[in-house]
């Protein structure tokens, strides 16, 4: 039996929390970080809300867990902004959302 | 309004030697018929980490797991398993020069996409726009299209973040050039990244971007169909 959606966005959003607080640290690039965070973090959460209950796709927890542990291995602030429109957009690929 | 090649600087000379790189090519050519799903795969290997090809397989199970079953399927697994191979190979470089590829890799997607749409000899690249009693820009657009009454000129980005004042306002200043001399110019960038992180990053430009389209990944392939339009 497969995981719920729920779980896994939830997952995702706390990564993606680490993820924002390391982009902070380009000091120029504060206010993007937070708004390009913001809105992305409101798209995940609205698959958790509408498909939260749902079953996961064959794949997407292994995925997201793997997206995660890829952006757990970031230390660069710069390549943590680039991340923070990537990591999402494979997380709802995963879940079977288009960006 | 004219177009010139650019200067050939020191910076320009290495810089083309990256984009006569057969890997260019190769990548390019097999994003320019990826899906949107490929795409992302590419900007995640090419942006990653870690270069362990089953570590990015299982990271995509739409494009590599076990929903892909079908014959169509197979055929898309076999060209995810190719943009897999390139940006690993991109990947592979180093960061600095991986950067530079990227880059690199945008512009010629860009350019083989709007010669589907073109007249392949009217498609050119690191070319200046001249206008009468205008300063010449000191940097080149990334794509041209230089057909008559119909010109186009493209600035690349690898990602939302490259947007900037500069940028916006180099196109808008040749846009608004080209309308001074009765000419016609679409201008816009076209960026390797989510619709949503390039209208998040140009919600906080305040350079003029109303008569700048921008291409994101999502609308790639619509460079091949009809000369973009700014979205409003």
């Amino acid at each position: 039996m497969s995981e719920t959606i729920q779980p896994v966005v939830d997952r995702a959003l706390e990564a993606y929390e680490r993820l924002a607080e390391l982009g902070e640290a380009v000091e120029d690039e504060w206010s993007y970080v937070n708004d390009l965070a913001g809105a992305w973090r409101e798209r995940l959460s609205e698959v958790g809300a509408q498909r939260g209950a749902q079953s996961t796709p064959d794949g997407a927890s292994v995925a997201v867990d793997r997206a995660i542990a890829e952006i757990d291995l970031i230390t660069d602030p710069h390549r943590a902004i680039d991340w923070l429109s990537t990591f999402p957009q494979i997380v709802l690929l995963a879940l079977g959302e288009l960006p | 309004m004219r177009f010139q090649d650019a200067a050939r600087d020191a910076r320009a000379v290495v810089y083309a030697g990256i984009q006569a790189d057969p890997l260019v090519a190769r990548a390019a050519g097999l994003l320019a018929a990826a899906t949107l799903g490929q795409r992302i795969l590419a900007r995640a290997v090419m942006n990653g980490e870690t270069t362990d090809a089953d570590g990015w397989r299982a990271t995509f199970p739409s494009l590599f797991g076990a929903t892909a079953t079908d014959a169509t399927d197979a055929t898309e697994r076999a060209h995810s398993e190719a943009i897999l191979a390139a940006s690993l190979a991109v990947a592979d470089r180093g960061e600095q020069v991986r950067s530079q590829f990227r880059g690199a890799i945008v512009e010629e997607l860009a350019a083989r996409l709007l010669g589907r749409r073109v007249t392949a000899s009217t498609v050119k690249r690191e070319r200046r726009i001249l206008f009468d009693g205008v300063r010449a820009e000191i940097h080149p657009y990334d794509v041209t299209v230089e057909r008559e009454s119909a010109a186009e000129a493209y600035d690349c980005k690898w990602g939302a973040r490259g947007i900037n004042a500069d940028v916006l306002h180099q196109l808008d200043d040749a846009r608004t050039h080209a309308a001074d001399e009765d000419e016609r110019l679409t201008v816009a960038l076209v960026v390797f990244d989510a619709r949503l992180s390039c209208t998040v990053r140009l919600g906080a430009q305040t350079a003029p971007h109303e008569g700048t389209a921008i291409v994101t990944l999502e609308s790639l392939d619509a460079l091949a169909g009809e000369p973009p339009r700014p979205s409003g």
